[in-house]
């Protein structure tokens, strides 16, 4: 019984974050404006280090992988984007938070819901910037059928994930007033570790091996690695079985940090 | 030459005149539709030095468009403002040193600043030596207890403790001209004393003070001068004292009676006096001259005829006068 | 009033609130620390890609890493003397101004000196150490004009970055919206400007280098000290300063006026 009326109530906090979205539309697009520069500028210094399709090759990559490689990394850091960094710190530094914890619903996975209600202005701005890539330069490579399947589950297990990274950053704001800076630092190391900067295999052998295995790497460079057919077989099988590891572990760390926080609440006043 | 000036001072708002949503936004784009809005109309307006002017009016009515005028916040659409002889949209700096605004509404002060840093840096600004500063600082403190009030943060102030700060940074520089725009709203009964007789004080070193209030408290005791303004235009610039006279020597007792009295007998028992009927049939208001006759003397009139289960006693309010000159019935001195 | 008037008293404006931030020492160091690993993640980035790659169209990788520095440098600049700008578009909407206007000093300066970013600090001094760092690997022909003219063109490079976020922060006037979007939207295509413009489209290399003049900021100064490529526009970035300089202080004047005839 509290299982379905729960849901009903999730999906009221997906339906409001979903309008909000619209409502909102100036800061979300903005937020995604970030990424898409970022798209545009490592897009043109890749297409001149690869030589614009001329059998150029650089680490592994040649110049459609690494083209479909960045739009993929696009779409992955479009998803669960700024904007929910800010709507959920904004909870809890303007003190609405108090009323969320007073409503017969569990504070994380309302936050979830909120978040994949808003998912769906994401996904039309990433169609719409797929459509265009195809539209320029042809449709792309897709990989075989069960890398596809591997890919698609990738890419859908990467909301929770993105959103639960986000939430322990944001989760920050009950010990310190300045959540820019905490924001930045994790922006900067995802940014790094999860091959959305440059791919995983440019790093040296350590670096690369250890953020493949890490958390972040299921925020871009699996899914994408899996699309370009860099990984395949069992090799890919294992990155999204990480990836879903790695889930599950930071969602129930998240539980267990929130439930610190507040008893830091209750303890140190509003 | 008086100290401020305005001549046929006007501003129009122009506003767009939009249906709403997105079809409207593009209709607009083709055919261009505004409302014009006449926020002040032709107002004459001249202050001299050392007056206390009340300037009053309903919700709307031009009021604090006027001291935006007059301060150089708003740019008139038409007319002249001066101050001291200067334009305010010419020689800003200057006119920025002989006036003071204090907006009740909105704070001056540094949100993440103490009070006491706040006033430190608008020392600077207006260029205010140090033994002066401290000698005004201490008589704010005197009038209006400003020092408890110093350490406080700006975002953590009470509406009290605010009023009073702000009024310290509006006159800080001891500028000869003073806005005063709704300074007391909000505040409570004890505040409000102390605030009124910093009023008092401020007027009796000299400077010149406008005032907007809806508050006729605020007014009563301080200003001689009444300016009603409606509309945007001012519809009476007189006498402050003659006015009261004339009027506000009205009281109103409401009455509601255990059992209904018929109107007549009423009247007959309170001749110089009008009765009229309330909202239900037990309910009554009596208007009479105070100085003709007290409210207990009214009640004991009433006693024979009924038993009265309650009453009170209203004072008009500065909007019942200003209905009052709306409607022509006072024309005392009127522009 | 005097300039120098005008400019103590700006310090001054600036110190007030140095106070009030410092009083939270958790969050100014998390904030530091914050802005140093987005430097360190830049540099680790340009790193990887120059491990497998000589240059990027003739530019090596300390060439890059100084392109890098320099927006970082003139982001710090902006963060740190400048940052209250950012709060003009709240401001106008909750009519803050009009107390501005009252006041016996220039209200952009005012706007401007509201708030400071500590991280520009941090920023300024990252970015200072990896053009330091970039200037050590470089061999170019250092005399001592060439020094003059760097320090100047470096100025004139930080000049723009800033005038750029007051007039971008400026179409606030306009707009009805309660936070800066346009100014920031510019704000982050300024980030196409860490690298090479030589790599992007005509169409973007016109608008970076007219319209919104970024490539003023980061890759023309770089041409003229490292003495790459078109090293001569360099030495045009004092005059684009000035330029934009003039058409911020013209726009937000408009802004202004703007504002005075229709209130908020």
């Amino acid at each position: 019984m509290k299982g379905l009326t729960g849901y009903r109530a999730y999906r009221a906090h997906a339906r409001a974050a979903a309008l909000s979205a619209l409502a909102y539309r100036g800061s979300f697009l903005l937020a995604l404006g970030g990424v898409a520069f970022q798209l545009i500028a490592l897009l043109a210094v890749w297409r001149v280090l690869l030589g614009n399709g001329d059998a150029g090759s650089i680490g592994g990559f040649d110049w459609p992988h690494m083209r479909s490689y960045l739009l993929v990394a696009f779409a992955t850091g479009a998803l669960v984007g700024g904007f929910v960094d800010f709507r959920m710190s904004h909870r809890i530094r303007s003190g609405l938070v108090s009323l969320d914890l007073v409503k017969p619903v569990d504070y994380q996975r309302a936050r979830l819901w909120e978040c994949i209600g808003g998912v769906w202005i994401e996904a039309v701005v990433i169609v719409a910037v797929a459509g265009l890539a195809v539209l320029f330069t042809g449709p792309p490579q897709l990989p075989a059928a069960p890398e596809f399947g591997l890919f698609a589950v990738s890419m859908v297990a990467l909301v929770p994930l993105k959103f639960v990274v986000s939430y322990l950053t944001t989760l920050a704001c009950f010990w310190t007033e300045n959540f820019v800076g905490v924001l930045w630092a994790r922006q900067a190391l995802t940014g790094l570790l999860s091959g959305a900067l440059v791919p995983l295999a440019f790093f040296p052998g350590w670096l690369a091996t250890a953020a493949q295995w890490s958390p972040f790497a299921g925020l871009t460079s699996t899914p994408a690695l899996i699309f370009i057919g860099q990984a395949t077989g069992r090799h890919a099988l294992l990155l999204v079985a990480a990836q879903l590891g790695w889930l599950t572990l930071l969602w129930f760390a998240a539980r267990a940090l929130f439930d610190r926080a507040l008893r830091r609440l209750t303890v140190h006043g509003g | 030459m008086a100290l401020v000036e305005a001549r046929e001072l006007t501003k129009v708002f122009r506003r767009p005149d939009k249906d709403p949503g997105l079809r409207g936004a593009v209709k607009h784009l083709f055919t261009r539709r505004y409302t014009d809005k006449v926020a002040v109309d032709h107002v004459n307006l001249e202050i001299e030095a050392g007056e206390a002017v009340a300037y009053v009016g309903p919700n709307g009515a031009g009021k604090s468009t006027t001291v935006k005028l007059l301060s150089g916040i708003l740019v008139p659409s038409s007319g002249e403002v001066r101050i001291d002889g200067l334009s305010p949209r010419k020689d800003r700096m200057a006119v920025a040193h002989r006036i003071g605004v204090l907006f009740g509404q909105r704070t001056q002060l540094w949100w993440d600043l103490p009070v006491s840093e706040s006033l430190a840096v608008l020392r600077d600004i207006y260029g205010i030596d140090h033994g002066t500063y401290k000698r005004r600082l201490a008589r704010f403190d005197e009038v209006l207890g400003l020092d408890e009030v110093l350490p406080v943060l700006g975002r953590k102030l009470s509406l009290g403790q605010r009023m009073r700060a702000d009024l310290a940074a509006a006159l800080l520089h001891a500028p000869p001209v003073v806005y005063l725009d709704e300074p007391t709203i909000g505040l409570d009964l004890a505040v409000k004393d102390r605030v009124r007789e910093f009023f008092r004080t401020v007027r009796d070193e000299g400077t010149t003070v406008m005032l907007t209030s809806h508050d006729l408290g605020d007014i009563e005791g301080f200003c001689r001068r009444l300016v009603i303004i409606d509309s945007g235009r001012i519809i009476f610039d007189g006498d402050l004292e003659a006015v009261k006279d004339a009027f506000a020597r009205e009281r109103i007792l409401n009455v509601e009676t255990e059992s209904v009295v018929p109107l007549e007998r009423l009247r007959d028992a309170l001749p110089g006096a009008a009765v009229e009927p309330g909202e239900t049939p037990t309910q009554f208001a009596v208007r009479f001259d105070r100085f003709a006759m007290t409210a207990g003397q009214a009640v004991t009139a009433l006693a024979p005829l009924t038993n009265l289960v309650d009453f009170h006693v209203d004072e008009p309010s500065i909007e019942d006068v200003i209905r009052r000159v709306y409607s022509g019935e006072l024309e005392l001195d009127a522009v | 009033m005097t300039t120098l008037r005008l400019l103590r008293l700006y310090i001054r404006l600036l110190g007030a609130h140095m106070r009030s931030l410092l009083e939270y020492e958790n969050d100014f160091w998390i904030m530091m620390a914050g802005t140093v690993l987005m430097q360190v993640v830049n540099v680790a980035f340009l790193a990887a890609i120059f491990a497998k790659v000589p240059a990027i169209n003739g530019w090596s990788f300390w060439a890059v890493v100084a392109m890098f520095a320099m927006v970082a440098i003139a982001e710090g600049v902006g963060s740190l003397f400048f940052e209250g700008m950012w709060n003009l578009a709240w401001q106008i909407n909750q009519a803050d101004l009009d107390y501005m206007l009252v006041r016996p000093y220039p209200i952009v300066l005012q706007v401007s000196s509201m708030q400071i970013g500590i991280n520009g600090l941090s920023n300024i001094v990252t970015g200072g150490i990896m053009l330091g760092a970039a200037l050590t690997h470089i061999d170019a022909h250092w005399t001592p004009a060439r020094v003059v003219l760097g320090i100047v063109v470096l100025l004139s490079a930080i000049v723009i970055k800033v005038a750029i976020n007051l007039a971008t922060n400026a179409a606030s006037f306009w707009m009805q919206s309660p936070s800066p979007l346009f100014a920031f939207a510019v704000h982050q295509a300024g980030d196409l400007a860490r690298f090479p413009l030589s790599v992007y489209p005509l169409a973007l290399k016109a608008t970076l280098g007219f319209a919104l003049p970024f490539a003023f900021v980061s890759f023309f100064p770089v041409s003229y000290i490292l003495g790459h490529g078109s090293a001569w526009v360099g030495l045009l970035t004092p005059l684009v300063a000035v330029y934009c300089v003039a058409v911020a202080a013209w726009v937000f004047k408009r802004g202004l006026r703007r504002y005075e005839s229709s209130g908020s």
